[in-house]
Parts: C-alpha cells; structure tokens; sequence
C-alpha cells in the first residue's frame, strides 16, 4: 500500500451516447472496499468522488443488455429494469416494457425536448 | 405494503412514551420514530462495516429520506396494488425475461447483503421480519436515490464545465504550449481559465504542475474546486501549498500556491527542476512579487527549455506581457458576460457645496430609490457597490440602513477586509424574497471575492491605495482616481448571471481622462523586502534587474539605504550575515531583528509570540472600541508597557482559555473584541518563528518531551483521534451552508446581536478549534504562556530593550507640552516627521499619562524652568512598528522605552560637548545631563555593553552561517557565545538600564539640527583626554569636529558656548587607588581613574579589557621634567608619583 492515495483508475469511462466521461477504477458486481452491497450488472464504478468516505462507490454506466453499447446511467441515456437498457433500445422495444416505465420514458422525451434552460 | 391503519392514534397516544417494542408487544405497537426502535435498526444496518455507519451524516440523511419515503407511500400505497401487468408484448430475446408485474424494485441496479436479522443474536432478534424488510427495501430506495444524486452532481459538473467559455480553447492552449515554451492565456473573470487550464493539463497527462496565486485564500479555494472537478477531491492529485499549511503529497499532481513561497522555492533550486509546467495566474494584478517572478523566469527560461510557463491574465495589457517573453503567442479568450448598462450620474453641484472631509451618501441612495422604482422586488438582482475605503463604507452604511428599514427591501452590508470573518462571509447568504442585498465593498470585490446574483453596480469611481513615500519612509493610504481598467472591473460584476446595470458616479469625460491600467506595486510601496530577496536570490544589482516595468530609482535607493542602516546589508551592499538571516524570515526586517535578539537573550518564548502579534493585522475589532462592556473586560489584559505586550497578554490568556476543557475561546474573544482568527494566524506563525530558528540554530530544537505514563499516552492518542474524526465530519458537511439574511442585519454593531446565532453554534463543533488543537502542541504553548505570567522585572526589561532594538530607529519623542494637553491631543514627533498621533487602538492613546514624567516626581530644577527643560530620569521614547498615514499620521504598536539609556545603546551617532553634560542622539535628540560625571561615566558602559553586545551577536550569526555552509548535520561543539558570557552581559545591561540620571529631552529644531557641529578643527582647543572612555583610542573627527571615540560616537564636537569655561573648573583630588593628589576637571579624572593602574580590574566577562589595559597604560604617559633631579621622563602619573618619593 504506497498511501492513501485513491484507487488508480483503470481507464476512462465514455457513454456512447452522450459522451459523458469519467476515469473509472472498477468493472464489475462487487465494488470494492465494501462488503455490504452487491450490483445487479457488469458496472462501471468509481469511488464517489463527492464523498470523503472511500468505501463509497458511484456506479458511472453499464453495456446495454440489448445492442451492447457501453451507457451511462444518466436518465436521458439509459434505464435500468431489471437489466441495463440503452434509451433508444428501450424506445425500438417500448411494448416489452410494462406501462409505468412506457409512461416513465415518455416523460423524459417530453424533458429532455424542452431546450436546456438558462442556468 | 398498506401502513397499519391505526398508527396515526397510535402515535397519539405514544407520543409521550417511547419505549423500546419487546417481542410481543412489537407487532401491533410499531413505532419508526421511537428512537429505541431506530436504533436497534442502526446496530443491525449501520455497523461499522457497513455502507453506512451509525452517528455518520450519511445516516442523519437516510433517516430523513426514510420519512419522505413513509409519507410519500402512505398517500399511494392503497391503489393498484395488484394491478394487472397488461400483457407486455414479447420482443427480442434480450428483453424476454423482463418481469412482467411492474415492481420499483426492479428498477434498482443494486441489493443489499446486510446481515440475517433472523440468524443473528442479539438486538436483531427483537425486531419483527416484516419491519426488517420494509427497512431494506427503504434502504435499497436510498441507495439508489443516492447513487442518482451524486451522478446527477457528476453529470451537472460536466456540463457545466463544457459550457465555459475557455471549454473551447482548451486544445489550443495545449497545442501553443507544445510549439512554444510561454503562451499567455488572456481571458475576463468568469472565462474559467483559472480552474480549467490546469485540469486540461492534468488530462494532457502533465503531472508536475505548479499554478502560483497572489492570494493564500486562492490558493486554497482553487485546490478544492480543481479538486472537486476532476473529481479527485478527497484523493491527493490536487493540493495547495501556502504559508502554514500543505496538502502536496507523493501523489500531488498539481499544486496551487503563493507566489512568495514559489520564490522561496526558487531561491532553495534556482532551476525549479521539481515542475514540468508553471502557471502563473493574475500576472495583470501586478504585484510586487509577481512581477519580481517574472523577471526571474524570462532569466531562467533559456536554461530550462524543458520547462513551459503559462500566464494568465485578465484582457488588460496583454502585449506588455507578450512582448517581455519574446513575444509569447496569446491565446485569447472572450469572457462570459451578459450585456451591461452604463449609467453615468456625475455628482458635480454637491460635490462642491459640501467641502467637507465626509463623503456625501445622497447619490448612493438615489440609485437604491431608482432600482426601487424601476425593478419589481421579484426581479431578484442584489447591489454592489463599491466605495474607496472604510469610513466610506460606514457613512453609506449608516445612511443605506435607515432607508432600508423605512422601505424594508433591502439589506445592506459591508465588506472589506479588516472586518471578521463571519461578518464577511454574509455577503453570501441569501436575502428573504421581494428584498435585494446591497453590498458595500472596497475594491475587495473587484477581484479577489466573486458574489453571485448581482445585477446592480454603484461605482464611486475611488479607491485607496497604500503609497509609500521614500523620503519620510512612510505608508500613506491616500484617495485616487481608479483606472479604466479597474471601472471596466468593477462593471463586469454587474453581468455575471444576467444582463446588469453599472452606475457610475462620474463623468464619462472623467471616465477617458481615467489611466488605462492600475500602478503597479512596484511602484507604490517600499521596496525594503524585495530589495533583500533579491541580495539572497544573488540576482545582481537591483538597479539593473531586468524588471517587466523598473521601479522609481529613489525606492531602490532608499530601500538599500535602509537595509544598509539596519545592518542587513554592509557598505559594499553585500548581505551581511544578519542579513542573509533576515531574508530567510518572512516577516519585516525589524521583526526578523527582534527574534535573533530575543533568542540570544534566552527570551525566545515570549519574543516569538511578540513577533507573532506585530505581524498579523490587529486582532481588536472595530466596533469594539466603541463599547463599553468589550474595553472592561479588555483592560485586565492592557500592558502599560505597551501594544505588543498587551498583545502578549492577549494571546497568552487566550492560550490558556484553550487548554481549558469546556472553555469556549470564540466566547471569550468576542466577549473582548477579539477577532479570534487573528489569534490563529499568530499560533500559526509562531510556531513558523520557532522553526526557522531551530533551523538556524538560534534555537535549541524541539525539547524531548517529557516521559509519560501509559495513561496519559494512551490518554492523548485518543483525543487526537477524537479531534481527526471531527474534523473529517466538518469536512463532509462540506462547510458552511448558506443562510437566509434577516431584514435588520446589525452589522457593524456586532455584540448582542452575535449572541444569537453562535450559541446556538455553540454546540456544534469549533472547526477552527479542532484544527487548532490538531496543529499545535498546546502543551507547548501553554507552558509558554503561563511562564510569561512570570515573567521577572529583568525579563521585562530586557524584553523591552530587544523590541527597542529591533525597532530602533522608528522612535517617537513625546511633545514638551503633552502633560497639558487632551488624551487626544497628545502629539509625537519622528526624526521625519512632526506631530504624529497614536493610533485610536493604542494603549498610550487612553492612558497617555504613563508617558509624562511631570507629576511622577518633582522638578529638578528652578521653578521658571519650563516644561520642556524639565530633569528627569523618567523621560520615555516609543519605539513603534508603523507609522500610517490615513487622515492624520498615526503611530501604530508602540512600546515605551527609557530615552536616555535606549539612545545611548541604539542611537547611530551620539555627540556631545566638552564635560557630556550635552549629547545630541542621531542629529534630533538632545539631552541634557545635570551631573556631568555621571553622564560620562553612562557613556563608557554604553560603549562598553555595545561593543560586547555587537561581538556576541557577530560571533553567533557567523557560526549560524558556517553550520549553513557545512551542513545541518555538524551540531556546534560549542555555542559561539557561552551561556555565561550572555549572562554576564544580560546583568550590567540590566545595572545600565536601572542608573537613574536626571536630564531633560526634547527634539532639536531644524536651525539647531543644521548648526549642530564645532566642524573640523585646524587647532583643537579641547584637550584630548585618553582614557576617558575606557580604551578608545580617540581620533579628530574630519566633519563634526571633536574626537570620534567610536563608531558612534564623537566627543566634544556639538558647538556651544559653556563647554569653554568647564575647563578651569579644577579641583584638587586624590586617586584612592595610587594616591595621586592634583587639581582635576570632573572628566580628567575620570580619564584617570579609567587608566589608573593601581584601580582594581573588576571588568566581568571581558579578559580582553584587562589583558588590553597594561599596554593602553602607556597613553597616558607625558613628557615630565624633574625639577630636582634636572631630568626629563615619559612618565604616566603614577609613574610621576613613584618618581617623586624616591627625592623625599
Ligand atoms: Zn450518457
Ligand atoms: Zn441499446
């Protein structure tokens, strides 16, 4: 252990589709330096960079589970239910999804349409 | 899963009783607020190896989520709990094993392993398995929401980011800094080059990279933005390095730090071989060091072609900048602005009506009424308005808060630096809705502090700037005119969140006739400090350093005057060893004095913490001088001795406040008008002190501490453990949150009004106190403190005589009609300057009748004799720290030294007539002596006590300088001044000091001061008369007349015409020693028994005095004819004696 110094990240993380990126330090289900919680997918993980504590991890993105594209998991990217599905995924597949998440990604197309506000 | 319908009763008629739900009874009596009933949940979920601990923020937050969560499923949880899923289509493969009943479970990418509550023992057994799942679930939605939150900050931070207006310019800049070695980078406030270039070059994979700021609180703030943006604020790649405090690390990739500590950097590795890229930022604030920087990176640049330089600068001048580096390309980038309005509204008609000193705040408070009237209170937009200085600031606040509290929409406040901390810090709360903030600056807001959601600028188109004047060495705050670059400043701050409007209190004609830029630093203040960095940094000549824009000669010179003066350069401007010490302390030459005098004195304890207080601003609030409850409960810690030991005082009680347990030292200081942090900053630069002269040697490092037992150790570890954990919790709550104002904001009166908010606080943690504690030994200090409690009278005095010293020669003599003035009329008078005043906080300025000597004992003279001749031993000078020139010129930090011995220790050059009853000190102090005797006899103990004080002093830095040339490792086999040499000389200093001589003072006039000196002389009337003082050998003085004695000291030059009779007044005395019997002038027979060698040698501590005495005997000897004997003899009296009885 050479110090405190945080985990070296082991590459950068890129949504595909909105270009977000970030250095990522872990892939997988089980972050590490915690044993309490486990991931339902393959994630892309860094320690939370707002939090002092190094046991917490921020979860960055995950592969679509349908066309495989590596995704963020910012709401206008991706959703998760049950799996990792991309947003455009979703839409070309809308009716295997149950109502609440067709009236969920509906909402959002309204949201992200209206044209980014004046900060 | 539906509530239990009846919990609402339930909580009813539980509200008074919380009890712990046993086994039975937890099924149908189930309450989530019980705190019993939280806690068993923590001790099962939150352990410490869980992902979230108990007692941590993170678990106050789950537990308000908790609550949202309760409610919010209350009032949704009866409907469509078993709705049919409809039958979702099947699709492609990959989605087939979709669950078909919607369940927001599924929507949660993660799951919990927390412990079994049914396998395990203890408190998890009491808890029901329905309550426990329901707690999971709960949990798993706060994860979850968690994790959205912060990515949510992480995707805002990137947009954000792009957004800037450098985002774009980022690969040019990397690209120019590829081809060339030094690219500028020119761009407004609210570009971000500040915080984004550096993250472009840590993305470009630099990983050596140095960013210098003008300011300390820069550095840090930017080190914490950098960090928090490239996402590494709790890992080690960003940090800041300023005066007291490091976060650089192994692992630090970028770090932000002074411009003065980069120097210091510089003068340790002239190369800078420890970075790869240097930014320098602000390089068009033109402050002194930045532009000294400068220099010394267009002379190193071509030996490190490796290394690249970045400038930044706000659009202001750039081509000056380019051009000094050869034409650095300039990488230019518009600011983020929205569009302003300029309104100019002259004030000329009052302006001259009322010619009075005041300012007039009538035209400020037309732009309130005009943004009033035109602006709906819904239209946020808060007023800055900037003034030129603090009383300024206090006739608009005055005039600001009585229309606010008519109309009550607005909240008005000030900002400037010398108010506390806290108080600055509420320009950032928020105002209440339909009320702006009206924030009243000095140009403080122009640059270094940046508010949000202005949208209204007042410019008074004034600021006051320190100006030095070379001749009278003092620092003048005047009134200017600012720059247009300045109002150009001043109006951006109008356009930062939305379109502005900036009101401009004078002319557009004033606005051209403006100068385009700023003066620089360079050109304003003394140069004294930068003279002597650059001697140590061995850069050559001052004069012809190739600066960005030279200095006015006449600073150059008088600064190397002064330093030659003070003894830090010699007469070939070299450094002298002292010299080189003092360029090593970071404070002012006079301080840098006081500490290498105070350590040889054995007083390094009480002299760090004086040297400590001098340097920080005034740690006495303002508004506390008007108070009556602050000044009483101050007095007790008053020293009649002067400022620095009241700040002594002031710091040691609080000391001692602090080693209490359960003692608030933030009560005790507001309770005496005390800014606090003032007092942080002097334990902070203590303790710098003390480490610079272990480093040098002057003091014995850092004493074994003494042994403890295991308790105590034990003891010790784990309230620094404590002390960690606080601080990291602070560190977590991410600091100060903002408040929203109340509509009466008492500012300025900030006593009662204080004891609100803070002892609401005053159970929260002290942040400032636990970083305190976790930097300092308080042990250490404590010890320190209470021994200056004990402080001897001798202590004191030679205290006294150190600070003396290091301040000689910034002395003030009290004006001869003092005793018959008002407190506040008292008038000083410097060598340069006449009818000074002491500064409104000095002690003197309440008490000033410690400084008369009238009343304290009677008049040595006939009763005609007016005050100003009046005899005393009494008569005091004040040595003090600064002379500031503001509406009147004031005496800042004075001490009260005893005129006649401190003259003849320190003064430069002492003169006096044929019998010494008349000495004039440094050309402006005259003294006259009653007893001639005892005024010759002074003389030579002072010579003799400075020669031996100057040797001691000598011989110690000329050691402290070997051991720097071998090495540290090479401990001194023998201290170069014993211990009981100093000793020796610390007791007839003390003897010195005690000798009560009458004599009257008073500062020459100009004609007297003119015609001071005899001149040179082609027959010198006076006798000369060896052995008068002691050994000195006497010469003729070549332009005062008389004979020089010493370096200076010159006998009987001062031109007078009572001297002439003194000579005839002899007197038949016998030595006691040899027996010599003849008819003797006072002075001849002084000369005579200094030289008599019968005289027993009593001189302690000084062996070369008593060796040197026999052979110096032969002075005396004359030319003696025997009239009986016929013969002729050099002989010396005794000899002459001797001579005789061999004819009786
Ligand atoms: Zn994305
Ligand atoms: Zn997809």
């Amino acid at each position: 252990m050479a110090s405190e110094a945080e985990p070296h990240p082991l590459g950068m993380f890129e949504c595909q589709l909105c270009a977000l990126t970030a250095p990522y330090s872990y892939v997988g289900q089980k972050p590490p330096d915690t044993h309490a919680v486990v991931l339902l997918e393959e994630s892309y993980i860094m320690k939370d960079p707002f939090s002092s504590d190094k046991a917490r991890f921020l979860v960055l993105g995950a592969r679509c589970s349908v066309c495989g594209k590596l995704v963020c998991v910012g709401p206008d990217c991706s959703l998760f239910y049950s799996k990792r599905v991309c947003l455009p995924c979703v839409q070309e597949n809308i009716s295997a999804f149950p109502q609440e998440i067709q009236q969920d990604v509906e909402k959002r197309k309204g949201a992200s349409k209206r044209p980014s506000s004046h900060p | 899963m539906p509530p239990p319908r009846t919990r609402e009763e339930r909580d009813h008629r539980d509200r008074h009783h919380h009890r712990a739900p046993r086994e039975e009874e937890a099924a149908e009596k189930w309450d989530w607020n019980c705190p019993e009933t939280r806690r068993l949940l923590e001790d099962v979920f939150f352990r410490d190896e869980d992902y979230i601990r108990r007692g941590s923020e993170e678990c106050q937050k789950f537990w308000a989520f908790f609550e949202r969560l309760q409610r919010f499923q209350h009032l949704k949880a009866p409907r469509k709990e078993e709705k049919d899923p409809g039958h979702p289509k099947r699709g492609i493969p990959a989605l087939a094993d979709l669950p078909r009943a919607y369940d927001a479970r599924y929507r949660i990418n993660l799951s919990i392993l927390g412990p079994d509550p049914r396998s395990c023992q203890g408190p998890g057994r009491r808890l029901p398995p329905e309550r426990v799942s329901e707690f999971r679930r709960a949990l798993l939605h706060y994860l979850d929401f968690a994790q959205k939150q912060a990515f949510g900050r992480l995707a805002k931070l990137q947009r954000e980011r792009a957004a800037l207006p450098i985002a774009q310019y980022g690969n040019r800049i990397l690209q120019t800094l590829k081809e060339h070695q030094v690219v500028v980078v020119a761009g407004d406030t609210g570009c971000g080059k500040s915080t984004q270039v550096p993250q472009y070059l840590l993305a470009a994979g630099f990983s050596h990279v140095a960013c210098t700021q003008p300011r300390r609180i820069a550095c840090i703030s930017l080190a914490k933005r950098v960090g928090f943006e490239s996402l590494s604020q709790y890992g080690s790649q960003v940090g800041y390095q300023i005066r007291f405090e490091s976060t650089r690390s192994a692992a630090t990739k970028i770090v932000f730090l002074t411009v003065g500590l980069l120097l210091r950097q510089i003068q340790r590795e002239p190369t800078l071989p420890q970075y790869q890229v240097l930014i320098v930022d602000e390089v068009h604030e033109r402050h002194l060091h930045n532009d000294f920087l400068l220099g010394i990176l267009r002379r190193l640049l071509p030996g490190r072609p490796d290394l690249k330089v970045i400038l930044m600068s706000a659009t202001i001048n750039i081509s000056l900048f380019s051009s000094y580096f050869s034409h650095a390309p300039v990488v230019q980038v518009p600011g983020r602005l929205f569009p302003i309005t300029v309104v100019y509204q002259p004030q000329e008609a009052e302006q001259t009506t009322s010619k009075s000193e005041k300012l007039d705040p009538r035209p400020f408070l037309r732009v309130l009424e005009a943004i009033d009237n035109k602006y709906p209170p819904e239209e946020r937009g808060d007023l800055l308005v900037f003034l030129s200085g603090m009383a300024e600031i206090s006739t608009v606040l005055d005039a600001a808060q009585a229309y606010a509290s008519l109309t009550q929409r607005w909240v008005v406040l000030p900002l400037h630096s010398a108010l506390s901390v806290a108080d600055q810090d509420k320009v950032f709360d928020v105002a209440p809705a339909g009320v702006r903030k009206c924030i009243l600056s000095t140009n403080i807001a122009e640059t270094s502090v940046t508010i949000d959601g202005i949208r209204f600028v007042v410019d008074s188109g004034k600021v006051k700037e320190m100006s030095y004047d070379p001749q009278a060495k003092l620092q003048r705050l005047q009134e200017f005119w600012i720059s247009q670059a300045s109002a150009e400043q001043r109006k951006g701050r109008a356009g930062r969140t939305g379109p502005g409007v900036c009101y401009r209190l004078y002319a557009e004609s004033d606005y051209d006739a403006f100068a385009p830029y700023p003066v620089p630093e360079i050109r304003r203040v003394a140069l004294d400090a930068l003279v002597l960095q650059m001697k140590s940094m061995s850069v050559g000549d001052p004069r012809t350093f190739p600066f960005i824009e030279p200095p006015p000669p006449a600073s150059l010179e008088t600064a190397i005057l002064y330093l030659r003066d003070q003894g830090a350069l010699d007469s070939s401007e070299a450094l002298t060893p002292i010299g080189s010490l003092l360029a090593q302390l970071p404070v002012d030459v006079v301080i840098g004095k006081m500490l290498i005098l105070g350590s040889m004195f054995s007083l390094a304890e009480p002299v760090l913490t004086i040297a400590a207080a001098l340097s920080v601003q005034s740690p006495f609030t303002r508004s506390a001088q008007s108070n009556l409850d602050c000044a009483t409960a101050r007095r007790p810690l008053e020293s009649d001795q002067g400022d620095p030991f009241t700040l002594f005082n002031v710091f040691n009680a609080w000391v001692q406040v602090k080693s209490e347990r359960n003692k608030n030292s933030r009560k005790w200081c507001r309770r005496r008008g005390v800014e606090e942090h003032r007092l942080y900053e002097m334990a902070n630069l203590r303790r710098q002190f003390k480490e610079l002269l272990e480093d040098h040697g002057l003091l014995s490092g850092a004493q074994a501490e003494a042994p403890r037992d295991s308790y105590s150790r034990l003891q010790q570890r784990r309230e620094r453990r404590a002390l960690h954990q606080l601080k990291r919790q602070h560190e977590e709550g991410a600091g100060r949150r903002r408040k929203v104002l109340r509509l009466q904001e008492d500012v300025g009166s900030s006593d009662e009004d204080h004891e609100g908010p803070a002892s609401q606080r005053a159970d929260s943690v002290d942040i400032q106190d636990v970083k305190f504690k976790l930097r300092h030994n308080l042990e250490q200090l404590q010890a320190a403190a209470s021994s200056a409690q004990d402080l001897t009278r001798d202590q004191l005095t030679l205290l006294k005589l150190v600070l003396g010293r290091g301040l000689y020669p910034q002395l003030a003599v009290p004006d001869a009609f003092n005793s018959g003035r008002k407190d506040t009329d008292q008038i000083f008078h410097t060598q340069a300057k006449q009818g000074t005043v002491l500064h409104p906080t000095c002690v003197f300025a309440n008490s000033p009748e410690v400084l008369h000597t009238q009343g304290q004992e009677a008049s040595g003279r006939e009763g005609s004799q007016d005050a100003k001749d009046q005899m005393s031993c009494r008569h005091q000078l004040l040595a003090f720290v600064s002379l500031l020139e503001t509406n009147k010129p004031y005496l800042v930090n004075c001490v009260c030294i005893p005129a006649l011995q401190s003259l003849l220790l320190f003064s430069r050059s002492i003169d006096t007539n044929g019998d010494c009853s008349r000495l004039v000190a440094d050309g402006w102090l005259e003294l006259q002596l009653v007893d001639s005797e005892s005024a010759v006899r002074l003389l030579a103990t002072a010579l003799q006590l400075r020669a031996r004080w100057e040797s001691a002093l000598d011989r110690q830095l000329a050691q402290q300088a070997q051991r720097q040339r071998l090495g540290q490792e090479e401990e001194a086999e023998s201290p170069a001044v014993s211990p009981r040499e100093m000793a020796t000389l610390s007791r007839e200093l003390l003897q010195f000091m005690a000798a009560k001589v009458p004599y009257s003072l008073r500062r020459l006039t100009g004609l007297e001061a003119q015609n001071l000196y005899v001149g040179p002389q082609t027959i010198t009337t006076a006798p000369s008369l060896p052995g008068l003082f002691g050994n000195s050998t006497l010469s003729p003085h070549p332009t005062k007349g008389g004979y020089a004695v010493s370096d200076f000291l010159t006998y009987n030059c001062l031109t007078s015409d009572t001297d002439l009779y003194s000579e005839c007044l002899r007197s038949f005395w016998t030595c006691p020693h040899c027996g010599l019997h003849m008819p003797f002038t006072p002075l001849e027979r002084i000369a005579h028994e200094n030289t008599c060698p019968e005289a027993p040698r009593e001189d302690p501590g000084s062996e070369e005095a008593a060796s040197a005495a026999p052979q110096k005997a032969s002075a005396l000897q004359r030319p003696y004819h025997c009239q009986l004997c016929g013969e002729d003899f050099l002989f010396t009296p005794t000899e002459v004696l001797r001579h005789r009885r061999q004819h009786v």
